[in-house]
């Protein structure tokens, strides 16, 4: 029997980040894991909700789309969004631990007669590949390896940070120096090198809304792509892709370097190397196209 | 060599009513000044004081060049200091947290920022329509810089707009996204907002 999760896709997944979620839904799916959607899921808030909004009013975001899954009975929330995960993640935790903060959250809730009890986990989608999937049925599935595809694996910070290597967050990952991305490479017959900048931060919400004061941070990221001739980015953060892609014409107007380096989710990369379609893939939502990763499968 | 001549009073005040005040710092006391938070920041070099720093004022009761200071809004979020600190302060968090308070008060420095303008924004769209659109939140966000911020951002980044609109990453005539529970939202953020004043407003009776 499958086993079953509360799929939280987010807000990047009906815009910016659409290729990630059709990657994740076809990889899970070719994995036997079975993703129900939220019903009406909300905005986590992402890393700027609460200087706006207030903490409690934030937090109160999360708890509804958790208060949402838990009615619908569908298992531990799944996200493959670094921001959905982290807020969420943490609201629920804080929940957990602290009965004043669970019981404002239920107020708020109860405004709307809905109640949520902490007894959910929510989980990274990057968690769930290693720890119920797991890296031998990931390898199983490939069927047209990327032979001779080098990927400079790029994890970036909300994935990890602070919650991949704590017991509920499912210890799956060091904060600086994890190694599951690059295992995703090789099990999809790539090559990853050996990516020193595999957890700098390309700037996040700063560098979306001020890119002058992060471009030289994702300068640095491309830099080493660049130099260790890497054909592609791979990431699972959808801020971090977007970031590291879209800039890459203004980065070289500043710097004068000559970046046209295609990033890349690291589920984009399983569906290829599992033979699933392009459109499964993703592979058309790109602004400096992809198609060397095609190009690679035997 | 002379000893040096303090030229400032410690004034703990500020320190302590940060440490009751700010969500999370209650931690703060434990910080013992080894630097590992600023040596671990991305955007240091955008700061002027950097987090280290900025809690040595918090306790040298220097209120006003912490709450214009620009360590608060150069933070990228990226939780390096939160997972390094030997004592566990969540640094980040009380970096947002004064940030906050610093809006609040009306302190123009932090106002004037990008941080707050999309903030403010971000916040509109989220706890309005439930679900962030990026191209109602992208147009509400330049247009906090008024009608010219509005087109010379636009132009600015015209050739990243084309690049998503011809990747299908941003679709031109799909309905804003929104969620439909948008009433239940509004009740639930009113009340949690409500909880928050509430709250504050007991804590920082204090104040001042």
């Amino acid at each position: 029997m499958s086993k079953k999760f509360a799929y939280y896709p987010g807000c990047s997944s009906e815009a910016s980040a659409v290729h990630l979620d059709k990657s994740t839904r076809a990889v899970f799916k070719t994995l036997d894991l079975e993703l129900q959607d939220i019903e009406d899921w909300n905005c986590c808030g992402a890393s700027v909700g609460h200087l706006a909004g207030g903490n409690t009013a934030n937090s109160a975001l999360s708890a509804r789309t958790m208060a949402l899954a838990q009615a619908q009975d569908a298992g531990d929330i799944a996200t493959p969004c670094a921001a959905c995960y982290l807020n969420t993640h943490e609201v629920n935790e804080h929940i957990r631990e602290d009965a004043e903060f669970k019981g404002e959250m239920n107020e708020a809730l109860g405004a709307a007669g809905q109640s949520y009890d902490g007894e959910l986990l929510v989980r990274h989608t990057c968690e769930i590949l290693v720890n119920e999937a797991g890296y031998d049925a990931i390898k199983e599935k490939v069927t047209k390896p990327l032979e001779g595809l080098k990927v400079a694996g790029y994890v970036g910070c909300q994935t990890v940070r602070p919650f991949a290597s704590t017991e509920r967050g499912g210890k799956y990952a060091e904060y600086d120096d994890p190694d599951f991305l690059d295992r995703f490479s090789e099990l999809c017959g790539a090559e990853a090198i050996d990516f020193k900048h595999r957890t700098a931060c390309c700037g996040g919400s700063v560098a979306v809304m001020s890119p002058d004061r992060t471009l030289h941070l994702m300068k640095d990221i491309l830099q080493e792509a660049q130099e260790k001739g890497a054909d592609v980015i791979s990431t699972p953060c959808p801020l971090c892709l977007q970031n590291v892609e879209m800039y890459q014409a203004q980065i070289n107007a500043k710097f004068g370097t000559d970046f046209n380096i295609p990033v890349v989710f690291h589920t984009q990369l399983m569906a290829v190397a599992m033979g699933l379609s392009d459109e499964e893939a993703g592979l058309k939502n790109h602004m400096i196209p992809a198609d060397v990763v095609k190009e690679k499968a035997k | 060599m002379n000893a040096p001549t303090p030229t400032r009073k410690y004034d703990l005040g500020f320190a302590r009513w940060v440490r009751d005040n700010i969500d999370h710092a209650e931690r703060m006391n434990m910080c013992m000044q080894c630097g590992v938070c600023s040596g671990s920041c991305p955007l240091r070099n955008e700061m002027d004081n950097g987090p280290r720093k900025t809690f040595m004022m918090v306790r040298a009761g220097m209120k006003e060049e912490v709450l214009k200071s620009s360590t608060l809004w150069n933070c990228v979020s990226c939780y390096s200091c939160v997972v390094r600190c030997p004592r566990e302060v969540p640094v980040k968090y009380i970096l947002h947290g004064l940030l906050t308070y610093a809006i609040e008060q009306g302190y123009q420095e932090a106002q004037d920022t990008d941080n707050y303008k999309f903030a403010s924004a971000f916040w509109n769209v989220a706890a309005g329509s439930g679900r962030v659109d990026e191209r109602v939140f992208t147009a509400k966000f330049y247009l906090k810089y008024g009608i010219g911020g509005l087109i010379s951002k636009g132009m600015a980044n015209q050739k990243i707009a084309m690049g998503m609109i011809k990747s299908g990453r941003m679709p031109l005539f799909a309905a804003p996204h929104k969620i439909k529970g948008k009433g239940d939202l509004k009740k639930i953020l009113a009340k949690a907002a409500e909880i928050e004043k509430t709250k504050h407003a007991s804590l920082r009776d204090g104040e001042r």
